[in-house]
């Protein structure tokens, strides 16, 4: 069964592939007003993720120095508003392929070693800020919870309804964290207090903000986080 | 005695290497490609003023908004890419780059030379042979914001997030008044049959 399931999951997928051309929308794509870069997109996506894969290390990225910090280009994006968090009830929830499924209130999240990074943070628009951050290693939460020899991917829940998934390794960077602080202050609500992901290896829509639930995979969904279903790319590395 | 006369007015066609010509489409293509995806992502937020900065209009940009530019911009930058290794790998092995490109003798006959001609191909010479540089810097500036935390290194050479921005977007003016002086001094070289000997 574990061998035949793969190989059905593949023709059904050539399968689709094939329908949309011979449905036409390669064409219908070409003549809209704008091309669509779907199709190629099926050619170089597994390039360049490949292309990425192998530059990326487990190793730290260079810092900036304090000075560096600026605060006023940090923009503000959320897909819908600021949400409503009663912080009294607040759980950050971990499970999925772990052993230890973990609920954790804000002061035993407070109460984890805390680390403190000055990164550059980058957005997809094209902008960028130089931040420091200060929250717990996401890798820690995830040995607390104890993953399954077999997790490949994280997932992650926000209050707001936004939806983001990641690549284990990307995920227990040592500056992959879940951030409580900025520039040295409390995190604010718009930046995604209580709780958010920040790190120097990803764009930004992939660190989600306001989040409340980490669930450790085996596969990657259909859905795969909310600008991804929406044409952006996944893998999204630094 | 017609006959020598129109050999003497029409000397032979010149005649362009086809890994010349092949470059000079793949890379006018793959620079039309990258250009007008790169000003739809450029849209999204405006190199010069962000957010409220001025837009370009889209008739003429590729992708279907910032996702779609980026899928095209990220495909055709390795056609880009590898069209100018290429050429690169080509003058090298055929010692182009030796009578080709411009040399310290180039410098000195655009100052000196008596021979108008000699004079505008010394010129032409400098033109692109300078280009070649910019060509590359794209490339370097490009990669760097698309991978900044792995080349730190690379990106700490260029200062600020907003120079690499600037550096990246220059290009693309550097270039098309490249193209222009380009052509112009080919046309005024070698007419109409030069520029279109590196085409077809």
């Amino acid at each position: 069964m574990g061998l035949i399931l793969p190989k059905q999951t593949l023709s059904r997928r050539k399968l689709l592939q094939w329908s949309s051309f011979v449905g036409g929308s390669f064409l219908l794509n070409g003549c809209s007003s704008s091309w669509g870069g779907s199709q190629i997109n099926q050619w170089t996506e597994p390039l360049n993720q490949t292309i990425q894969q192998l530059m990326v290390s487990q190793r730290s990225v260079p810092e900036f120095a304090a000075n560096q910090i600026e605060p006023n280009s940090l923009l503000i994006n959320s897909f819908n508003g600021v949400p409503d968090i009663d912080l009294k009830t607040y759980r950050l929830r971990i499970s999925g392929e772990v052993k230890n499924p973990l609920q954790l209130n804000l002061g035993e999240i407070q109460a984890l070693p805390m680390t403190s990074m000055i990164i550059r943070h980058i957005c997809v628009e094209g902008w960028a800020a130089i931040v420091q951050w200060g929250g717990i290693r996401l890798s820690d939460l995830i040995k607390l919870a104890q993953p399954n020899e077999d997790a490949k991917y994280v997932y992650f829940k926000s209050a707001d309804g936004y939806y983001e998934s990641w690549n284990l390794a990307a995920s227990l960077h040592p500056q992959t964290l879940l951030a409580y602080q900025k520039n040295g202050e409390p995190l604010p609500i718009e930046n995604g207090a209580p709780l958010r992901l920040a790190s120097p290896i990803k764009l930004g829509y992939k660190q989600s903000k306001w989040v409340t639930e980490v669930i450790l995979t085996k596969q990657l969904m259909t859905k795969q986080g909310y600008w991804e279903d929406r044409g952006y790319e996944w893998f999204a590395g630094l | 005695m017609k006959e020598v006369k129109e050999s003497i007015k029409k000397p032979k066609a010149p005649k362009q290497d086809l890994l010349a010509k092949a470059f000079h489409w793949i890379n006018i293509v793959s620079l039309l490609i990258m250009t007008s995806s790169g000003l739809r992502i450029y849209n999204a937020n405006p190199v010069f003023g962000g957010r409220e900065g001025m837009h370009l209009s889209g008739t003429f940009l590729l992708g279907d908004g910032l996702a779609d530019g980026r899928v095209w911009h990220f495909a055709a930058m390795w056609i880009y890419a590898i069209n100018l290794l290429i050429y690169g790998l080509y003058i090298f092995i055929t010692k182009r780059w030796k009578n080709r490109f411009a040399t310290s003798k180039d410098f000195k006959a655009v100052q000196a030379s008596a021979n108008e001609k000699r004079k505008i191909f010394a010129g032409h010479k400098i033109v692109y042979t300078v280009i070649i540089p910019i060509l590359l810097l794209a490339i370097v500036s490009g990669v760097v914001m698309y991978k900044p935390a792995q080349l730190h290194w690379l990106a700490n050479l260029f200062g600020s997030w907003q120079v690499l921005r600037t550096v990246h977007f220059l290009t693309i003016p550097i270039v098309l008044g490249f193209t222009f002086v380009h052509s112009l001094l080919a046309l005024k070289f070698g007419g109409i049959r030069l520029v279109k000997s590196m085409f077809v």
